[in-house]
């Protein structure tokens, strides 16, 4: 069947991470269960990412003796997509580092990790 | 040219060069971190001066060597160089304004900050989709950064619910970003328009997905609690930051890729915009806490620009000034707003009335407050000008209705806060932090606007229109109040004497009447002001701002000039009346129903520029098929400035509470702008030919009973300022009445009550103002015996009762003898009949003044109360001398009325004969003789009086017995007390506060529904993350029509 195709798989995959870590966002009250489900929904995204630049039965866009060099962007997955995701990761790890950061300082003021706890500010 | 490639070189170099200074050198960091944004503004500044030069210049800049899209392309046109300008403008001045705070936090701070600065430059300038992500991240970490390093509790918790709302977004800009490269096979913007896409739905789905995520980053109402939390808690500094700066590139990446979009989604922005503007300040109806109700008017003037951003499809002229003009404008008044808020310190509205120790921030304040609201002469006021008229030619005038309702709504909250600014008394002592390095900024920002204000009037059709002279006036006047009241008195009398010189010999006609009574009306009113000791710190160029505004009036050409004066008129008034004693309330209903007024003009403007297809006051003339709602809604907004019945709860205390030499001025003049309002409406509507018949005649009813309840309103007030601005509201419906009779005697009735009311008002108000100033009481029964003390004030409050009254053989007779006529020839004798018998009710009341503060017993305590001060004489009896000539030969004044009318209404004129006879269809009279007459028998009578009175005993004061009880409240036996108790059993139901109780109820529950709405802010992180998710549900639903 066309839907169990690779690209398809990692593209599903990807969107159920996305799904899981907003649930996880919005309904965990632990801070770092909701800094797990925004890295689950980062992970889903890079995912989704890798997937769209797959080329079936294409290789790593490497230019070395496995591809012959005139036919490379036929042979070798989209080379973009990967070089976004790096980024994409490197920024995901930065947001994740804060958002941490930012727990440990609220933990220490106020000795909760449950987020019902920082209501202070509203209307 | 420095290649704008510096501004990321120098925002990342230094960021990363400032890591290895050692920390004890933090002001070397700073300072070099301060260089760096001036550098920074330099280059974006280069770049635009370029383009002014009309320099052709490469506006492409590519990394790494490549052309896109195998690099990223940054731009630095035009725009970009404009809104870098300001993002770097704002940078480095918050960046002065928070030097200490960063400085106290250390290096990290500075360097996340120029990141941040950098991040925002980089978001304007590339337009690459993955950059663009990139550097969004980017944004919110530095933010998220800096306000991790502050230890406040509630700035931690705002700062992790941003962090998670803004990479929520990011995300979301990722997936979208990820598609149309899948599509599109680019990340490169402008090729991605140049190709058009697969029409496919899925494509179609990843353009909404970019868009509503920049929407998103723009906080649009309802899914932004976050960013409401975030406006509240961080430093000032950086909430000027993000509402000037953050907004300002997200804003303007908003407009980049917009085109990617379908012309139907442009409707996406509009609503979600205007819905933003509308709940936003709604919301801010009920909030106390200072910065946090900035945010909600931050967020309501981004949601504003969002909506006029997806105008652009309906709008003719460059939208872009006009997004530049509102965007200016907000970015620097908010920015300055924000820091004035850290000057201040304070977290309550309420408590601001410390910042009037130093007139400077609150010169400040008030310059951001206006900027806001879109007054002249601020870049907003021509932004939205062309707006509503571009709209209006487009025919949208629900989204008009919008615009005009949520500016109300926070004129509605920020005139409170600035009334508490001004008037509020304060128990607790609060030290405002007043340091250089924090008011700089904040002043540059005020004086920017007013220059830039300047500028924009040249970018819009008509600005040129504008008489800046005068105002450049007011700006010297505000420059000299250190100086002494009485200079500034004589400065501000030659200034309006050389403003009406310039101006009245040019008038003719009708203008010339109104030219005279500003003008020459403001000159006599100015006079009293002499009495004045000390500086009198904001009164003469507020004043000033009135005369000028009103001034204006006379001289536009074209209806942009026209509002332009009526705003600052009103401007002007409300600094006039919010001076008086307990004036606070009254002045922001002022205001209110002021600014409701004009915004009802403001769309009758529109649709005449939609008819006429031009900005020129005889504009008016031509409405196109609207005529009959567009009258009608010029006739509202100017009744606001008459107050005429429903809409005049704002003047009583207004009038009443202002100050001795104020009350004259906003009652006697201020009143007219409002009558020759009505008169250019019914002018438009074509004079006596006019098509509109029936707005006239429920004009007619309206008058008339306006002129019963104002009169029996009148004489029912204990408080004689009251009393007299009831009578005020009274004689403004005869005035209207008589206009919309839209006959030849009807108008020459209405302009002659014009006249003779500027005269006679203005000496009433004068004289009672003075005995006010003497007795410091309002209350006629503290009154009483001042026509000894007081009898020159005494004879001309005697003589303007008299002419007020209608009494032969004063002036006022000869309009009621015109007003009967007119009324005969009509035919309205039903509303005849009332107006009649509201001017037997007049009676009531102008006896009851004569009586309770000039006759009657002398009080102890007013024994050694002398005669007014003659700075206020003066000016009553030159009006008096004028009543008196314009009574002895009415002809000099009816007869070129007439013939001013006659073009007009050439039907049923009076005609005068040698003698000075003046004949109507049904009658004749003639005003000499009548004077003749009774001052013949005057002085018989008064000599026979003289004779008998000499047999007469005298009476001391107190050759009279007592009953013997001591009454507990001694006003009760007064007889001025309740003095027609019995008039107001029977009557006062008509003057029982229905009015006044139906807008109170409006008002609650318009707060109430903000009140309601504002409960989704639970305060719960978790919660605004899930309005995101719903936001982008819903608004896709509404922008597919389902899935």
């Amino acid at each position: 069947m066309e839907i169990f195709q690779l690209e398809y798989i990692t593209l599903v995959t990807g969107g159920l991470l996305v799904l899981i870590g907003l649930w996880g966002i919005i309904s965990q009250k632990n801070l770092i269960r909701m800094v797990i489900g925004f890295s689950l929904f980062d992970t889903g995204l890079h995912v989704i990412m890798i997937s769209i630049g797959y080329i079936k039965n294409g290789t790593a866009p490497i230019l070395d003796n496995a591809v012959d060099k005139l036919k490379a962007a036929e042979q070798v997955v989209d080379p973009m997509p990967q070089a976004l995701v790096l980024t994409a990761i490197v920024i995901g790890l930065g947001v994740t580092a804060l958002m941490l950061a930012y727990v440990v300082r609220l933990h220490k003021a106020k000795g909760s990790l449950n987020i019902t706890n920082f209501k202070d500010l509203k209307w | 040219m420095v290649t704008p490639i510096f501004i990321i070189a120098i925002g990342l170099g230094l960021a990363f060069a400032l890591g290895f200074i050692p920390k004890k050198h933090i002001n070397l960091t700073g300072m070099l971190s301060i260089l760096g944004l001036i550098f920074m503004t330099f280059i974006s500044g280069q770049w635009l001066f370029g383009y002014l030069g009309n320099n052709d210049l490469s506006q492409y800049i590519f990394t790494a060597g490549a052309k896109a899209p195998f690099s990223i392309a940054l731009r630095m046109g035009e725009s970009e160089a404009m809104i870098t300008l300001l993002i770097n403008i704002v940078g480095a001045l918050s960046a002065i304004y928070l030097y200490d705070k960063l400085k106290q936090i250390g290096r990290n701070a500075f360097i996340i900050y120029l990141v941040l600065i950098m991040a925002l430059n980089v978001i304007v300038m590339t337009r690459d989709l993955f950059n663009l992500f990139v550097f969004l991240e980017i944004t919110s970490i530095a933010t998220a950064g800096l306000m991790l390093l502050d230890s406040n509790l509630k700035t931690l918790s705002a700062g992790f619910k941003y962090l998670l709302a803004t990479s929520l977004i990011a995300g979301i800009f990722l997936i979208g970003t990820i598609f149309i490269y899948y599509f599109g096979d680019s990340l490169f913007i402008d090729e991605l328009t140049a190709i058009s896409m697969v029409p496919l739905k899925a494509v179609s789905i990843a353009v909404f997905l970019l868009m509503i995520s920049i929407i998103l980053e723009l906080k649009p109402f309802p899914a932004n609690g976050w960013g409401l939390d975030v406006y509240q808690t961080a430093n000032p500094g950086i909430s000027s930051v993000i509402s000037g700066g953050t907004a300002t590139a997200m804003l303007f990446a908003l407009y980049k890729i917009m085109p990617l979009s379908s012309i139907q989604t442009y409707d996406i922005l509009i609503w979600v915009g205007l819905i933003t503007f509308l709940g936003s300040n709604l919301m801010g109806l009920k909030q106390s806490n200072a910065r946090r109700l900035l945010g909600y008017s931050s967020i309501g003037q981004i949601g504003l620009l969002v909506s006029i951003i997806g105008m652009k499809p309906y709008i003719q002229f460059d939208i872009q000034i006009i997004l530049l003009a509102i965007l200016v404008t907000h970015l620097m008044a908010k920015a300055g707003f924000f820091w004035l808020a850290g000057i201040v310190g304070n977290f309550n509205i309420s408590k601001w009335g410390v910042i009037r120790k130093h007139p400077e921030l609150l010169f400040l304040m008030g310059t951001f407050i206006f900027a806001l609201i879109g007054f002249p002469p601020f870049p907003s006021f021509f932004g939205k000008w062309e707006l509503i008229m571009e709209l209006s030619s487009a025919g949208h005038f629900l989204w008009i209705g919008l615009i005009l309702l949520g500016s109300l709504i926070e004129a509605v909250y920020l005139f409170r806060w600035l009334g508490y600014a001004i008037k509020q008394e304060n128990q607790t002592e609060i030290s405002l932090d007043i340091r250089p390095h924090k008011t700089l900024p904040t002043i540059i920002f005020a004086v920017f606007l007013y220059g830039v204000g300047y500028l924009a009037s040249f970018w819009f059709p008509m600005g040129d229109s504008i008489n800046w002279l005068p105002l450049a006036f007011i700006a010297i006047l505000f420059a000299l109040d250190f100086l002494p009241a009485w200079v500034k008195n004589i400065l501000s009398i030659a200034g309006l004497a050389y403003y009406a010189y310039q101006i009245i010999p040019e008038q003719e006609g009708l203008y010339l009447i109104f030219a005279f009574i500003f003008l020459i009306g403001g000159i006599l009113t100015l006079i009293p002001g002499f009495t004045n000791k000390g500086k009198r710190i904001g009164f003469y160029p507020v004043t000033m701002m009135m005369f000028v505004g009103m001034g204006m009036l006379i001289e536009a050409q074209s209806m942009l000039a026209f509002f332009f004066g009526w705003e600052l008129m009103t401007a002007g008034s409300y600094f006039l009346i919010i001076r008086g004693h307990r004036s606070m309330p009254h002045a922001l209903s002022y205001m209110l129903f002021s600014l409701g007024g004009a915004y009802l003009i403001f769309a009758a403007f529109g649709i005449a520029f939609a008819g006429s297809g031009n900005f020129l006051m005889n504009g008016l003339s031509n409405m196109g098929g609207l005529g009959g709602i567009a009258y009608t809604l010029l006739a509202i907004g100017f009744m606001t400035k008459t107050a005429s019945l429903g809409l005049h709860i704002w003047l009583p205390g207004a009038h009443a509470e202002a100050e001795s030499d104020v009350s004259p001025m906003v009652s006697a003049i201020l009143l007219k702008a409002g009558v020759l309002g009505l008169i250019i409406t019914f002018m438009a509507m074509g004079g006596a030919e006019s098509e509109y018949v029936s707005l006239p005649y429920v004009l007619g009813w309206l008058g008339a009973l306006t002129a019963l309840i104002g009169n029996l309103a009148a004489s029912f007030q204990e408080d004689a300022k009251r009393l007299l601005a009831y009578s005020s509201i009274g004689q403004l419906g005869y005035i209207l009445f008589a206009l919309a009779m839209m006959t030849h005697l009807g108008w020459l009735t209405g302009l002659g009550y014009s006249l003779s009311h500027f005269a006679y008002k203005a000496i009433l108000f004068m004289g009672i103002g003075a005995v006010v100033l003497r007795l410091k009481t309002h209350k006629m029964y503290e009154m009483g015996g001042m026509i000894k003390k007081m009898p020159f004030t005494f004879i001309a409050v005697l003589m303007g009762i008299i002419t007020l009254a209608g009494i032969p053989p004063l002036i006022g007779f000869a309009g009621k003898w015109l007003f009967y006529n007119a009324i005969i020839e009509k035919g309205w004798y039903f509303q005849g009949t009332i107006i009649f018998f509201a001017g037997i009710i007049a009676f009531l009341y102008c006896f009851r003044i004569l009586y309770a503060v000039f006759l009657g017993q002398l009080k102890d305590k007013h024994r050694k109360v002398k005669e007014a001060p003659i700075w206020y004489l003066i000016p009553q009896y030159l009006l008096l001398l004028s009543i008196m000539i314009f009574s002895a030969q009415p002809e000099w004044v009816f007869q070129p009325l007439g013939d001013i009318l006659a073009p007009i209404f050439p039907e049923g004129q009076l005609v005068w004969n040698e003698g000075g006879t003046a004949f109507s269809d049904i009658g004749y009279w003639n005003g000499s003789w009548v004077m003749y007459i009774i001052g013949i028998m005057f002085v018989m009578i008064f000599a026979w009086l003289f004779v008998q009175n000499r047999k007469a005993k005298k009476v001391k004061q107190f050759n009279i017995v007592y009953a013997g009880e001591k009454p507990e409240r001694p006003e009760t036996t007064h007889m001025a007390y309740n003095m027609y108790a019995g008039y107001n059993k029977a009557l006062g139901f008509i003057t029982a506060s229905g009015i006044t109780t139906f807008w109170n109820w409006v008002s609650e529950h318009v707060s109430a529904l903000g009140n309601s709405l504002r409960k989704i802010y639970s305060g719960n992180g978790q919660t605004y993350v899930f309005h995101i998710i719903l936001f982008v549900i819903i608004v896709y639903l509404f922008s597919n029509g389902g899935f």
